[in-house]
């Protein structure tokens, strides 16, 4: 690489913005480790928020492009995709992962100790089994990226990526697993049901596929890749197809709990429907909806909006799964303060947005040199400095 | 020596809703500020020690609630890395400071919400430890909840919330000893367990 193009990229305006956020979350996670996590929202009720929603969100944004990449090269329909697979994995693979796991190392109180879930494994824990996945996923996503690339390159045969997108396809389906976490729990009636790990999955490919339409809509703005309007509305209609599923379950769950008209789901039902956490459900909905209208839109601008839309409202999904299941908890007589059920909803701190903030800022980095260093655009010879929308031809 | 099942009764009819056995609890664990291991709940009163309905119609009933250390317990599934775990002699479910990682899966898992995390570095009203001085020190980012007083069971004491209730409404002891005091006291009399419809099989006896 020349040197030239390496001062493109990290001197672009928009590198710098996310490098300086990714310091504030730095500084934000310093805080915490050293004040402790008292300096959350949470509380021995809503005893996970913001950082398990980007843990969520993130391994089904992995799996999801893994997805995604892997059809291309196993299904008829999706071979379209093939030049913009390599995107896919990086992101995938790289900054998804990474941010993914980085909200479990800032979620959990010790994380010195976070190498105790490989060395003292109970393998009964559904986070333990996460925890495999994660790393199955790194490993994966490379492999699969480094053969995408050998192949794009002329140094392997097409055929030879056969193998891999099986794999990378049946890991992706594994984002499944990762609902476990939720699913298993006899203490938390509206997670544990056989549809959340379906849900999960939907979940996963409508935040991967829209983050993919943004991605590409960007890219090709620049002229890092070559996608035509029709290819990116078809990957808008797959994430809309997939967020109605999301809808429908959604519907499914307030049905059960109103129908129901009583006890353990419907007390749960009522908190979120026209209880405390009706403005967070209502919001949720009109998300969905509006995301749904938009992602089947022909004008590439309004597509990108229906797409952050879209993850918009995986994110409020995922908020009011754990918000409205932990603040209702089976037992909820009043007791000594911080013990009288849960109270309240649940509002992340500003420490909270900051570490956030700062992990995704992070992965978006990492993208950022992924696409500039490794040349994964269909003409590899362009540089991405063109995230600026200005496009140069690199000098190699 | 053979195994024992270590179980608690609480016979609700007696329980007087003082307290007592929670401030026990707290003073002989040392446990820090904000944090119960033992709680006394009211039950139907919007606030602790309200009363349910309007009056003069008007009730009150207590629960006191700790860990429930479950023949089943979920939280011991749950834990990634196994510092949650049933002690194989007599059936308490212990937690080891040590190794837990600050997850907080086992408070997930756990459907009494029987358990703390220290959300921040222990702090005591007063400058010095009170207590016993054989109770496990607390840390700073680790889950914690009630050990059935496993310091002074090692000691054949009973745990602190037993010998203090003024109301001689708590018993405690081996379950598979018919002459254990919890076999007596349940022996011939109706009792409940906490959400047992949930398969977690707790240790603790309601008598109602």
């Amino acid at each position: 690489m020349s040197d030239k193009s390496q001062k493109q990229v990290f001197t672009q305006p928009l590198f710098i913005v996310f490098a300086l956020l990714t310091v504030v979350g730095l500084v934000c996670w310093f805080l915490q480790l050293t004040r402790g996590l008292q300096l959350t929202n949470l509380n021995n009720y809503n005893t996970w928020g913001l950082y398990i929603i980007g843990f969520m969100i993130f391994t089904g944004i992995a799996a999801g492009s893994l997805i995604f990449a892997s059809s291309s090269y196993l299904f008829l329909g999706m071979s379209e995709y093939k030049p913009y697979t390599r995107i896919a994995a990086f992101v995938g693979a790289i900054g998804s992962v990474v941010a993914a796991g980085l909200f479990i190392i800032v979620d959990i109180g010790n994380p010195e100790r976070a190498w105790y879930i490989i060395a003292r494994a109970n393998i009964s824990s559904p986070m333990f089994w996460d925890t495999l996945i994660l790393g199955a996923y790194v490993i994966i996503g490379i492999l699969f990226t480094r053969q995408l690339m050998a192949v794009h390159a002329g140094q392997k045969e097409e055929k030879s990526l056969r193998a891999i997108s099986i794999v990378s396809f049946v890991a992706g389906l594994l984002v499944m697993v990762t609902s476990f976490v939720f699913a298993l729990q006899v203490a938390r009636p509206l997670w544990n049901n056989p549809v959340e790990s379906v849900s999960f999955l939907a979940a996963a490919l409508v935040a991967a596929f829209s983050l993919l339409v943004i991605i590409f809509a960007i890219l090709n703005k620049s002229g890092y890749i070559d996608i035509s309007q029709e290819k990116l509305s078809k990957i808008g209609k797959l994430a809309a197809a997939f967020l109605f599923f999301e809808l429908f379950v959604v519907l499914e769950e307030v049905a059960i709990g109103i129908y129901a008209g009583s006890g353990e789901e419907a007390e749960i039902i009522h908190w979120l429907v026209r209880g405390e956490g009706a403005p967070f459900f209502w919001v949720e909905l009109i998300a969905i909806v509006v995301g749904l209208v938009l992602l089947f839109s022909k004008k590439t601008g309004t597509l990108v909006v229906g797409s952050a839309v879209s993850i918009f409202a995986i994110f409020m999904i995922k908020y009011n799964l754990l918000q409205a299941q932990l603040l209702n908890p089976l037992i909820t007589y009043a007791g000594p303060p911080g013990y009288s059920g849960g109270e309240g909803v649940y509002l992340p701190s500003l420490i909270e947005i900051g570490v956030a903030v700062g992990i995704i800022s992070l992965g978006t980095l990492l993208i950022m040199i992924g696409l500039d260093r490794l040349g994964l655009g269909i003409k590899s010879g362009q540089s991405v400095s063109g995230l600026g929308f200005k496009t140069k031809v690199k000098q190699v | 020596m053979a195994n024992k099942h270590q179980a608690m009764v609480i016979n609700l009819k007696r329980c007087i809703g003082c307290h007592t056995c929670a401030m026990a609890c707290k003073v002989e664990n040392n446990l820090p500020n904000h944090i119960w291991w033992n709680r006394v709940l009211t039950v139907g009163g919007e606030e602790m020690d309200t009363p349910q309905g309007t009056f003069p119609n008007i009730k009150m009933q207590y629960l006191t609630l700790n860990c429930q250390h479950c023949e089943n317990p979920a939280c011991v599934k749950a834990c990634p890395v196994g510092a949650t775990y049933k002690r194989e002699e007599d059936g308490i479910v212990m937690q080891d400071y040590d190794k837990c990682i600050g997850c907080r899966m086992c408070m997930v898992a756990c459907p009494y919400n029987a358990r703390s995390f220290n959300w921040s570095k222990p702090e005591y009203s007063v400058d010095f430890p009170v207590g016993s001085t054989d109770a496990a020190p607390h840390q700073y980012n680790v889950v914690e909840k009630c050990t059935f007083c496993t310091h002074r069971l090692s000691q054949d004491k009973k745990p602190a919330c037993i010998e203090v209730c003024p109301a001689r409404a708590r018993f405690f002891g081996d379950l598979d000893d018919p002459e254990s005091d919890v076999s007596k006291a349940i022996k011939g009399h109706n009792y409940v367990k906490m959400l047992e419809e949930k398969g977690t099989k707790p240790s603790i006896f309601y008598l109602t």
